[in-house]
This record gives C-alpha cells, sequence and structure tokens, in this order.
C-alpha cells in the first residue's frame, strides 16, 4: 500500500469518514461565516469565562430542581425505581407472536414483505448458483484478473492467493455463500444509498431530514439491527441481507450527499455560465466532481457490508460468520480461526481491489504507448471482454477437468494444530507464568480490579446522579440539545427496564475506553515522532481497520478464554487502530510553523508535545475520543457471544430462544447507549 | 474633438466619449442603467434600492437593514468591439457586476439590457441561448472540469449546446491551437499549470463564439510573470477579432494596459468611468487620485493633454505625433529634435509639445495655461 493516506484508508471503518468530514460537510456561504466562531469557542465554553460559568450553572440548577424531588419520591438503592420502568416484554412478546402467526396472512407481509424476501432469496440464490457453476477456477481467475486489470500483477497475485487460501482451509463452499449474500446486500445498499445520497445532495430539505437519520444510524452497533429485521422476516437469508443492507447504506447515503452538495462551485458557476440546464449540470459535472466520493461510498459500503454479512450469521446467515459462530459457541478456536482467516482474506482483497479501482479513476491517465504490456491489453472496453471472456475460459476449463468444487484432497486442516496450540497456551500460558503472570491472570485481574468495581460503583450509584452526571459531561461537550438528548437516552434505558444489564455494558465500555485512549494515544505520539515506527505501523492499521468486527473475538478467545475482559479486549484491539490513526493524523496536521516556531524558542520535545502538538490536535483528539467509544461499544455488544453478558447477551439469547421481546428491549438499550456515549464525546457538533 | 480642461465629471454618463479608435461612439452591447444587487432577506432586499437606507455605508446598512449591497445603482454602456474594464479593490462589488450581467445573480433592481434587447425580462429558454451563443465567460479559478481533458473540456460548451461530437471536436481542436496548447489535448486540467489552465478556460469560451467574452479577474490567481503572458494574449486576440470584451480586474496596470474605458468601483458604486487617460489625468476624487498615485503618468497620458497652441511657424517644424502618443514616446521624440514637436492628426496641426509641457505631466503638476487647441 502506497504511503500516502488516501482518504479510502484512513476512512476503511464506515464511522471515521463520515465524522471526520462532518466538519468539513457545512453549507458554504453566509450561514457557515456566521456559526463557524461559535463552533470554534464552544468547546470551551463549559470551562473558562463567567458566561460559560453561567451556561452550565443554570441548567446544572434546573436538572436538580426537576430531580431531586423524583429521587425524594422514589429512594432505594440507587438502582432504577421500578415504579418508573415500563415491562414492554408482554406487549412486545404478543406483537412478535402476532406477526409470527399473520406472516402468511396478512395483505401487508403477502404483496410487501413477502415480495422483498422472495426477491432477496431468489437474487442470493442465483448468485450463489453462478459463484458455484463458475467453480473455484472460474471465480478465482475472474478475482485475479479484474484485479490486475485495476492495480497490476501484484493485487492480482494477492487475489488469487486468498481464493485459493480460501479452498485450502476447506472453506470454499461457506466463502462463496458469504459472496453471494454480500454481492446481493452492496448492490442493494448501494443503490438505496446513492439514491438516498442524491435526495439529501441536492435537496437541503432533505438533507435536513436525512443527515440526523443517518448520523445516528452510523453510531448504532451492528447487533442493533439484527432484531428488527428478524422481527419481520423471521430468521434467515432475507433478514440477513436486509440487515446487511440497512447497515451498509448510510456511509454510501452520507458520501454520496457530501459529494453533490462539495462540488466545486466554480466549477458548477462556469457550467452555469455556459447555459447548461439543470439536467446538464448534474450529469456532466456535478455527478462527475462527486466520483471520489461515490467511490469511495461503494468502498465502505463493501466493508461494512462485509463486516454485517459476517455478525448477520446470528440471524441465519449462513457462511463463514455462520461457521465463527458456531466454533465460538463451542469454544473451538481451531474452527474459528479456520473460518476467520477467510473472512480476513476477502476483507483484505476486497478493500485493496476497491481501493485501486478509486485510484484509477483519480490518477492521470498514461499514455498507452507507455503503459505495460499486459496493462495495455486489457485496456479499454474490449479490456473489460476480454477480462470477462478469459475468466469464462478459465471456469470452463475448470469444469472440464471435472473440479467444480475445490477438490476435497487438497484441503488443509488448520483446527486441530490450532486447537492443540491453544491447549498448550491453556496449560502454559494462562497463568503461573513468572514475574508477568498469565493471560487468565491478566483477564481476572483486569475483571477483579477494574469491570468489578466499576460495574458495581455505576450499579450503585443513585439513578439521579446518573443522569445529572449524563446531562453535566453532555453540557460540558455540547450544547443544551445534546444535554437533552444523553439524559432522554440515559433515561429511556431504566424505563425499559434493563437498567442494571446496561450499566454492566457501560462499565465495560467505559473501561475498554480508557484503556484504549491510554494505549492508543502512546501508540500515536510514539509513531508521530519516529517516520520510520509510523512506516511500520501503517500496513499494520490498513489490514486492521479493513477487518470485521467479529473476527476479533476468535484470537482473543484463544488468548483469556470466554468473559466480560475478552469481550473488553476485542474491543480495545478493535478501536486501537482507529484511534492511533487518527491520532497520529492529528499531530502530523499541526501547523509546522508553529511547530518551528516552538522549536526556535527553545522548547523541549515534552514541551513541544504538551505545549504546542496536543492542544493544535485537539479536534483530532475529541474525534479519536469519540471513535473509541463508538466502535468498543460495538464490540462490547458482539461480545455478548464469548461472555461478555449484558446486552449482547439479552439481544443473542433474544434470538437463540426465539424470545424476540427481551431480544428488542435490549436492541432498543444499546441504540439508547450508543446515542448517550456518542452525544457525551462528540464536541460542538453542529448547533 | 477637443480635450476639456475642466476635470472630468463624475458622473459616469458624460464622460467624454472618445471611442477607442478615435471614430465616434459604436453601438452600445450591454446597457446598463441603474442596476442594484442586495444580497440578504428577500423582501428588505427587494425594498433597499431608492429607499432612505440606500445611501448608508456597508457596515451601517448591514446593522439597520440586515442586507448587504454590493452593487448600488450602477449605469453604463459597453460599446462594441471595446475593451470594457471594471476595476476595483475585493469586496467593490466588480464581481458580482458581471456575474449580473448573465444573471448568474440576480439582479434585485434596475434595468439591464444586450443589444437592445432586455435581459431581466428573458424566461429560462431565452436566457441559456444568451449565455450559450453571446456571452461567455472566464473565471478567476478556471472553473474546468478536472475529469475531461483539455479537448473535452474545450468543447464543454459546444456539447451544452448540442453540437455533435465530431463538430465540436474538431472546433475545440482549432481553438485549443489557437490559444497555444497545441499538443496537450490529451492532458487533465490538474497537470497543467495555472496559465495553461486559464488558457482552456479562455478557448472554452471562445469555443461559442459569442459576441462579449466576460473575464472576472482572470489572472489574478497567476504568477506575474504568466500574468504578462496572458494579458498580452488578450490584447493580441483583441486585436485580431475586434471581439468586445468586459475586464474585471482588482489590478490597475491591468487596468489601464487593456481597457479602453476602465470604470472604477468602490462601495458598489461606480466612482469614475472614462478612458485610462482620463481616470489618471483628471481623477474624480481623492479617492481615485490616491489610487492613481503610483501610475507613471507619462506613460498612460497622450500628447493631448501635455500639448499648447501652436505659435506662428511651429505648426510646421518639428517631429509629427499621432494624438495617441503618450508622453514618455513624445519625450523621447522631442528629447532627439531638441525642439517642441507638432501633434498631427490625419495632416491637421492640433498643439505643440516642448519640454516644459512635458515635464508638468511626468512631474503631475497643473496643466500649462492654454493648453489645448480651439482651433
Amino acid at each position: 500500500m502506497t504511503a500516502t493516506p488516501t482518504p479510502a484508508q484512513a476512512g476503511s471503518r464506515a464511522v471515521v469518514p463520515a465524522q471526520t468530514r462532518k466538519s468539513a460537510a457545512r453549507p458554504a456561504g453566509p450561514a457557515s461565516a456566521r456559526t463557524a466562531p461559535a463552533a470554534q469557542d464552544r468547546p470551551r465554553r463549559g470551562l473558562r469565562g463567567p458566561a460559560a460559568g453561567r451556561a452550565f450553572l443554570l441548567p446544572t440548577g434546573i436538572a436538580l430542581v426537576l430531580l431531586i424531588p423524583l429521587a425524594a419520591a422514589f429512594p432505594g438503592d440507587g438502582s432504577w425505581p421500578a415504579a418508573l420502568s415500563v415491562d414492554l416484554s408482554g406487549p412486545l412478546g404478543r406483537a412478535g407472536d402476532w406477526i409470527i402467526d399473520h406472516r402468511d396472512s396478512h395483505p401487508l407481509f403477502l404483496h410487501f414483505f413477502g415480495h422483498v424476501s422472495n426477491a432477496v432469496v431468489v437474487a442470493v440464490r442465483a448468485v450463489y448458483v453462478l459463484l458455484l457453476a463458475a467453480g473455484w477456477t472460474g471465480v478465482t481467475a475472474l478475482a485475479a484478473l479484474v484485479a490486475c486489470r485495476l492495480a497490476g500483477i501484484r493485487l492480482a497475485l494477492t487475489c488469487a492467493a486468498a481464493f485459493a487460501a480460501c479452498g485450502l482451509l476447506g472453506m470454499w463452499v461457506p466463502t462463496m455463500q458469504t459472496l453471494a449474500l454480500m454481492v446481493v446486500a452492496v448492490a442493494a445498499s448501494v443503490v438505496l444509498g446513492a439514491l438516498l445520497g442524491l435526495a439529501a445532495g441536492l435537496s437541503p430539505r432533505a438533507d435536513r431530514l436525512l443527515r440526523p437519520v443517518l448520523d445516528t444510524m452510523q453510531i448504532l452497533p451492528a447487533f442493533a439491527y439484527l432484531l428488527p429485521m428478524v422481527l419481520v422476516f423471521g430468521i434467515g437469508v432475507p433478514a440477513a441481507v436486509l440487515a446487511t443492507v440497512v447497515y451498509a447504506a448510510p456511509p454510501m447515503a452520507r458520501l454520496t450527499a457530501l459529494g453533490l452538495r462539495e462540488a466545486d462551485a466554480g466549477v458548477m458557476e462556469a457550467a452555469a455560465s455556459l447555459g447548461a440546464t439543470g439536467r446538464q449540470r448534474l450529469l456532466t459535472a456535478r455527478l462527475p466532481l462527486a466520483r471520489p466520493q461515490l467511490l469511495l461510498g461503494v468502498n465502505q459500503a463493501i466493508m461494512t457490508g462485509l463486516s454485517m454479512a459476517v455478525i448477520a450469521s446470528v440471524i441465519g446467515a449462513g457462511g463463514l460468520g455462520d461457521r465463527v459462530y458456531q466454533a465460538l459457541a463451542s469454544v473451538d478456536v481451531g474452527a474459528a480461526l479456520a473460518a476467520g482467516i477467510p473472512i480476513v482474506l476477502l476483507a483484505v482483497v476486497l478493500d485493496r481491489t476497491a481501493d485501486a479501482a478509486g485510484r484509477r479513476l483519480g490518477a492521470a491517465p498514461v499514455p498507452l504507448s507507455e503503459q505495460h504490456l499486459l496493462r495495455r491489453v486489457f485496456a479499454g472496453w474490449y479490456g473489460r471482454l476480454l477480462t470477462l471472456l478469459a475468466a469464462v475460459a478459465v471456469a470452463v476449463v475448470g469444469r472440464m477437468a471435472g473440479t467444480t468444487a475445490w477438490p476435497g484432497s487438497w484441503t488443509l486442516s488448520l483446527a486441530e494444530p490450532v486447537n492443540s496450540a491453544v491447549a498448550w497456551m491453556t496449560d502454559h500460558l494462562y497463568s503461573g507464568v513468572p514475574v508477568i503472570g498469565g493471560t487468565a491472570d491478566w483477564a481476572a485481574r483486569f475483571t477483579g480490579w477494574i469491570l468489578d468495581p466499576l460495574r458495581g460503583g455505576l450499579q450503585a450509584a443513585p439513578w439521579w446522579l446518573l443522569l445529572l452526571a449524563a446531562g453535566a459531561l453532555a453540557l460540558l461537550a455540547g450544547t443544551w440539545r445534546t444535554a437533552l438528548t444523553a439524559v432522554l437516552a440515559l433515561a429511556a434505558v431504566g424505563v425499559l427496564g434493563v437498567w442494571e444489564a446496561s450499566l454492566d455494558t457501560l462499565s465495560q465500555v467505559l473501561a475498554a475506553v480508557a484503556v484504549t485512549l491510554v494505549a492508543g494515544f502512546a501508540i500515536a505520539v510514539g509513531a508521530a515522532r519516529s517516520a520510520r515506527a509510523e512506516r511500520l505501523l501503517r500496513p499494520v492499521l490498513d489490514v486492521c481497520q479493513t477487518l470485521p468486527q467479529f473476527v476479533y473475538l476468535i484470537p482473543v478467545v484463544a488468548l483469556f478464554g470466554v468473559g466480560r475482559a475478552p469481550a473488553a479486549a476485542a474491543a480495545i484491539v478493535y478501536a486501537l487502530p482507529a484511534v492511533v490513526r487518527i491520532t497520529v493524523q492529528g499531530l502530523r496536521e499541526v501547523d509546522p510553523a508553529v511547530v518551528e516556531s516552538a522549536r526556535s524558542l527553545g522548547a523541549t520535545r515534552g514541551q513541544l508535545l504538551r505545549q504546542v502538538q496536543l492542544p493544535l490536535a485537539r479536534p483530532a483528539l475529541l474525534l479519536a475520543v469519540n471513535q473509541a467509544v463508538v466502535l468498543v461499544l460495538a464490540v462490547v455488544i458482539i461480545g455478548g457471544l464469548v461472555g461478555g453478558g449484558a446486552l449482547g447477551y439479552d439481544v443473542v439469547l433474544g434470538l437463540a430462544q426465539g424470545d424476540l421481546a427481551t431480544g428488542l428491549v435490549a436492541g432498543a438499550a444499546i441504540v439508547c447507549l450508543g446515542l448517550l456515549l456518542d452525544r457525551l464525546t462528540q464536541p460542538a457538533k453542529e448547533a | 474633438m477637443n480635450a476639456t480642461n475642466t476635470p472630468a465629471p463624475a458622473a459616469p454618463d458624460t464622460a467624454p466619449g472618445t471611442a477607442p479608435d478615435g471614430g465616434p461612439a459604436a453601438p452600445s452591447v450591454f446597457s446598463v442603467n441603474g442596476l442594484w444587487k442586495v444580497f440578504g432577506p428577500d423582501k428588505a432586499a427587494a425594498k433597499l434600492p431608492g429607499s432612505a437606507d440606500a445611501g448608508l455605508p456597508a457596515a451601517e446598512l448591514r446593522e439597520r437593514t440586515g442586507c448587504t449591497a454590493a452593487v448600488r445603482d450602477v449605469t453604463f454602456d459597453v460599446r462594441k468591439g471595446e475593451v470594457f474594464v471594471v476595476m476595483g479593490l475585493s469586496g467593490s462589488g466588480k464581481s458580482t457586476l458581471v456575474r449580473c450581467l448573465t444573471r448568474l445573480i440576480e439582479p434585485t433592481a434596475g434595468s439591464l439590457a444586450i443589444d437592445g434587447e432586455d435581459v431581466l425580462a428573458m424566461d429560462a429558454t431565452r436566457l441559456r441561448a444568451l449565455r450559450r451563443h453571446r456571452a461567455a465567460m472566464v473565471f478567476q479559478h478556471f472553473g474546468l472540469l478536472p475529469h475531461r481533458t483539455v479537448l473535452d473540456n474545450v468543447a464543454y460548451g459546444l456539447e451544452i449546446q448540442g453540437v455533435a461530437r465530431g463538430d465540436r471536436r474538431a472546433k475545440a481542436a482549432e481553438l485549443v491551437a489557437k490559444v497555444g496548447l497545441d499538443g496537450l489535448q490529451d492532458r487533465r486540467p490538474g497537470q497543467l499549470s495555472g496559465g495553461q489552465q486559464q488558457r482552456v478556460g479562455l478557448a472554452r469560451a471562445l469555443a461559442a463564439d459569442p459576441e462579449v467574452l466576460l473575464f472576472d479577474e482572470p489572472f489574478s490567481a497567476l504568477d506575474p510573470l504568466i500574468r504578462r503572458e496572458m494579458q498580452e494574449e488578450v490584447a493580441r486576440l483583441h486585436h485580431e477579432e475586434g471581439r468586445t470584451m468586459v475586464f474585471i480586474t482588482h489590478d490597475l496596470a491591468e487596468a489601464l494596459s487593456l481597457g479602453d474605458r476602465i470604470a472604477l468601483m468602490r462601495d458598489g458604486r461606480i466612482v469614475q468611468l472614462g478612458t485610462p487617460e482620463e481616470i489618471v489625468g483628471s481623477p474624480a476624487d481623492d479617492y481615485v487620485r490616491d489610487f492613481v498615485r503610483d501610475v507613471p503618468r507619462e506613460q498612460v497620458l497622450t500628447v493631448r493633454t501635455a500639448m499648447r497652441p501652436a505659435t506662428a511657424g511651429e505648426a510646421d517644424q518639428g517631429p509629427a505625433l499621432a494624438p495617441a502618443t503618450t508622453v514618455a514616446e513624445a519625450i523621447q521624440a522631442v528629447a532627439r529634435s531638441g525642439g517642441p514637436a507638432r501633434v498631427v492628426d490625419a495632416g491637421r496641426c492640433l498643439g505643440v509639445v516642448d519640454d516644459a509641457g512635458l515635464l508638468a505631466v511626468v512631474a503631475g503638476l497643473p496643466a500649462p495655461t492654454g493648453r489645448g487647441v480651439a482651433a
């Protein structure tokens, strides 16, 4: 991968670019001139100055006046008062039962959801059959040829090797299942996202309507999307595909809208000055100008789509995710790894290919005569045809050789050696290693010294105090509205009756975020200082950021067993790359003139970091915190699969036992927690 | 034609009408009368022109009404074949004014006509036709499509008009050669230098063969050397084709060297409109005087300003100079001959310039008494 931080790389995870671009996405014009200074000093507002004091004290006072009588009316041991909660399991259960009963008879299902579901099944089936018919030879050849056309021989070899590895591990069929599901879901989400983005990009009103929805959708953990789909479609491929579509469409929509809105005003004016009609302006100027963002959107849709397609195995997606899920359920690390490696390979190959496609379109064309012979052969439209023909030819040859399915004798069993390695690790590394202790000891200590006290503290704290704290923190970070959202979100958790479980999840999130930030900032400061460290780190971060959340569970189970500590560990590992990357970028982008002048005044390295770099990189640091919180929450919830307990477990349990009410309530609580955490850490969002 | 020895009146309309080639005034292409552009809330903006608040300074106006008047009551004519320069510092409203001419920005009040046809009354179709065929614009930041080649960028205007692919590419290739970009037609704008990009912008504007070319600070983003080159290019084009041009700039030297007539804007108003010589030689107010203070007068002012009536015998000896000769050139002639030189127009002696008169112009002193000729 090249050394320049392309947007595609910086934003391989859905939320990152969307958040980074939020500031850039503000509409230009006189309005921005008015809001800009306000936005700049808002972060400081709660901290300094007499006006700041008033703005902070007043709402706090009001909140106290409102909350103290409530607290007096519901004394208790700190838990949410039962009288203020609503038990939704009855009505939700009945609604779930009603839907299950009427799925085959009600017109809404017959004439709408039924058709949607059938279409999805047919589409996935068709792609799957096509992939199987092409055989492993055809699929591998097509992937390699496409990669070759886009990026050259190296990526082509990587592609071929990745697919061959999937076959070698005995995962050819599950890989094709996942791929089929993904192709359909990503295609649908790209179309849906592009349409929504078109609306938001062209009409300010649609933008005002859509933006908060898309913003919120991007911070929600993947798990929150599963249950509503199951409620409507039941467990199976349609629910999995549609959950993936819903999860992968927002980044595409956001980036499309962003690209259209940010089209160079000068170019648009030039087009108008030449007498272009509205349609001509859109087709010949605005859309082509947005092409980089559109491609980035497709890349994002692919990566989030893969991530979700794997997680959706919990609701019947089948394929690789399902293998991992089954293996994790029986703590069979070897089997999980055998299915996890193809996921990783798929992610890397897809990301590189999509990235190369974007770069190729953005790059200057090389004159035909200077191109490599191989490239020259595959250039132009006939090159496309040639690619397809070559792939078909290979597929036919493969079929004639009688090897449509991956030959069974060519597989390599990874499970047993891995399992014996894990067993060895369990015996030797879990505990009793001199001086440093074992991994299980660490996990136990993390649980006993950090997670338990934190959970105990949160659960013992009076509920109104927590509400107050949430409100105050949100006010510090943002505006009145932020505070209100945060308080309402936390209160909703209590009303839903999952106060204890939510605080359990919250304690895991807080602990994991703390570790992530400490480690992330430390690594980033080091990497920003040494170009060599950053060069070493970058490819690792690139790969880490493309991996689906699900695969992070595999190594932590191997290392730490099951429980809350592994879930937190997975979350930390998952969120770390984003934090490091954003922080490094922030430190790097500090105005060199300021750094130089500080150095000329004789500042030491430490002084430089403390007094210049960190303060100037403040926006990046705040963004890193926000990302850490959102990403950690997503994985802590999934950690319910490996003994993380709390809300994630409720969702899994709800799915496993068909107890939709429990799952839906937990899902709603996850949404609330996501909102709360995002608002607490989102500095000075648009007012 | 007489040069006056009274200061040029401030009212733009009454500026002495010397057409570029000295002939009678050509028919006007753009005719702008009492044009206003007020930014701000629609209702308040529409009420402003002609109201009591209209004369307020910008800051006060903004406070009182929430509006910004970018163009205030501007009146001028652009004559066929001339280079009409609108000059002013940033924020003086000149870019807004040029955009009003093709309604890229909708004027708030006033009247505007092209070849006698009311532009403000045009419907969308006629307005598009105006932009496609009659007035083309060159932008400060080029406004090129980054994903298209040079050739396709030049052909873009024709594509919008619906010209067939082959025709428009042939025409575009011709123009690419004309602006000196031969061999670069397959590059993308991103691969070109600023000057080359602006040549593409110029070629694109020329492709539609428009009646008027509008330039919005076209060379401000370029390096000084490239800027000079491009100015010469525009002068050459104007010389070759005689196309009408409206040229916006904040660079006085550029305005003086290119403009047949210059409108100097300040706070949305035209403070003086006249030939470069009138602007430099008789500034309408202190603002203009301050503006042109550092201009080398001898290179702008002509012998018309410096001459005095010929005394007996002078009318037929000494070197002959055309009335458009600059003072700097006259100094050379006078120095070489050692005596006064005659100003001759079509065989008739208009007057005489001597070293005293020329030096007075260079020093910025009031003109020698009796300047100008009644003959």
